[in-house]
């Protein structure tokens, strides 16, 4: 800008002033993010709520172009891909027949004991809108939000296996911390051990299993199902496959497609019922009802005979969960 | 040139600014690449930010700056405002050092700009650590810092050729 020289004398200081606040200011705001987390964690959930479905309009063009060009290049290679799916259709017709008289036995089996499985779990899908991580972050921005129901530490699906958990909701948005980036553990079970182990992510595409009681029991191949111990995730959501890296780590090959997100489901869940009661001994009615009679010669006892629970504890019917 | 024309000239550059920085935004937010592990690319935004601050100082004010880099912080999910404290810092010290050299010649440009990048990784690294949030792996922050500083040749190049943006000396820069 063309400034007067006369501007100088006063411009400096002015400037000076200028940059110490803006300085003090950006101090301040990281200060308070660290003090009051949650609430600034609030604030950038509602901004990215406002700026990012104003980005679509820019974003869902290009997304879709490279799509496209995605695709056109698998149509070079169409021939091999063809012979290829013939070949896994053959494998999966048998693993179809399979399926189907397992289910058949499961349904009966089920049906002999009585098993009545969760019915709640039911989930809501969205759109990956963004890819809301650094370098060193992954996680994805979907279109549903606080509006749809969704809460904070939900499971996140793509069709086939886990993908993350929310971690951020804003009203029309929400953040999806996936399953490999550093911060995100979640507890899993290994079949058919029935092992449990932590899957934690650390930025790579396989994330390490860790904190395996005996890893010797654990072979490469075997599957990871979520273990549903965190009290967040539902139990025996798929995850993946155990795979072992040439320096001995376990690790898990995901079952989803952390590639090519695009619809994810997140999965309703609902805090498990807790026996908050202590056991009690279960004794006769009291006070007795009217009408009763003791043995004669038995004198009548003046004071409860035994404590009993204020309220009876039901064990055939658990607790309605909100 | 006139005074007129290159008031407009600059506001031109400035709003050039915003927009190329808005557009790296938007790309970096483009849900592709999910799985992309190994080398970290070049963080751009500070890539442009300095090298179009060393190169005509008065087209990124310090306002851009904090307005870029802040929804940046808030958009990608770091701490907000650390990385923008830092640059805005590094900035200014870019700018004080930009008005006392007199000869500046390319490599001495680079230079200062690798010297920024490194110790503005440093100084987050150590912020984070101050503020105990957990840091990213030192391997690929330095991976991270090594292609930024490598990428600064291009950035210029496409500044230069593609919007004409041209160095200037430090005695307009005083201007």
């Amino acid at each position: 800008m063309a400034r007067e020289p006369n501007d100088q004398s006063y411009a400096r200081p002015v400037r000076r002033l200028l940059v110490t606040v803006v300085i003090l200011a950006l101090a301040g705001l990281v200060l308070v993010w660290r003090i009051d987390n949650p609430r600034v964690e609030r604030l950038r959930a509602a901004i990215i709520d406002h700026v990012v479905p104003n980005m679509e309009w820019a974003m869902a063009p290009i997304t879709g172009m490279a799509r496209m060009i995605d695709d056109f290049q698998s149509y070079a290679r169409l021939y091999e891909q063809n012979e290829e799916l013939r070949r896994e259709l053959q494998q999966m017709r048998a693993w179809r027949e399979a399926a189907l008289q397992l289910e058949q036995e499961n349904a009966r089996l089920l049906d002999l004991n009585r098993v009545r499985l969760d019915p709640e779990l039911t989930f809501v899908t969205g759109i990956v809108m963004a890819d809301a991580g650094g370098p060193f972050r992954r996680s994805v921005l979907i279109n549903v939000g606080a509006r749809d129901g969704i809460l904070d530490g939900w499971a996140t699906m793509d069709g086939l296996g886990v993908v993350g958990r929310i971690s951020g909701v804003g009203e029309r948005t929400s953040r999806v911390l996936l399953l490999t980036d550093s911060n995100s553990r979640i507890p899993v079970t290994i079949q058919p051990s029935g092992q449990q182990a932590l899957l934690m992510g650390d930025n790579t595409q396989a994330p390490a299993l860790d904190f395996i009681e005996a890893p010797e029991d654990i072979r490469p191949g075997d599957r990871i199902v979520t273990s549903g111990d965190d009290g967040l995730f539902p139990p025996g959501l798929l995850v993946g496959q155990v795979v072992e890296t040439t320096d001995r780590i376990l690790r898990a090959r995901l079952a989803a497609d952390m590639s090519r997100l695009n619809f994810l489901r997140v999965m309703r869940s609902h805090p498990g019922t807790t026996l908050s009661d202590p056991g009690a001994l279960i004794g006769p009615p009291w006070p007795p009802p009217d009408g009763f009679v003791l043995a004669p010669g038995v004198p009548m006892p003046t004071t409860a005979p035994i404590t009993r629970p204020d309220r009876p504890v039901e064990l055939s019917q658990p607790e309605p969960t909100q | 040139m006139t005074a007129n024309t290159s008031t407009q000239h600059l506001w031109g550059y400035r709003a050039l600014f915003l927009g190329l920085c808005g557009a790296v935004i938007t790309v970096k937010m483009l849900p592709l690449s999910l799985d992309a592990t190994g080398l970290p690319g070049p963080d751009l935004l500070l890539a442009l930010t300095l090298a179009w601050l060393l190169r005509q100082p008065a087209v990124v004010p310090i306002g851009s700056i904090v307005l870029v880099f802040l929804l940046a912080d808030i958009l990608f999910q770091r701490p907000p405002g650390l990385w923008t404290l830092l640059v805005v810092g590094a900035s200014e010290s870019l700018r004080q050092r930009r008005l006392s050299m007199t000869e500046f010649t390319f490599f001495l440009e680079w230079s200062a700009f690798g010297g920024a990048v490194f110790a503005l990784f440093f100084l987050e690294r150590l912020g984070l650590w101050l503020l105990m949030v957990d840091l990213p792996p030192l391997g690929l922050v330095i991976a991270h810092a090594i292609v930024t500083a490598a990428v600064y040749p291009v950035v210029v190049a496409v500044s230069k050729f593609l919007f004409g943006l041209r160095k200037i000396g430090a005695a307009q820069a005083e201007a």
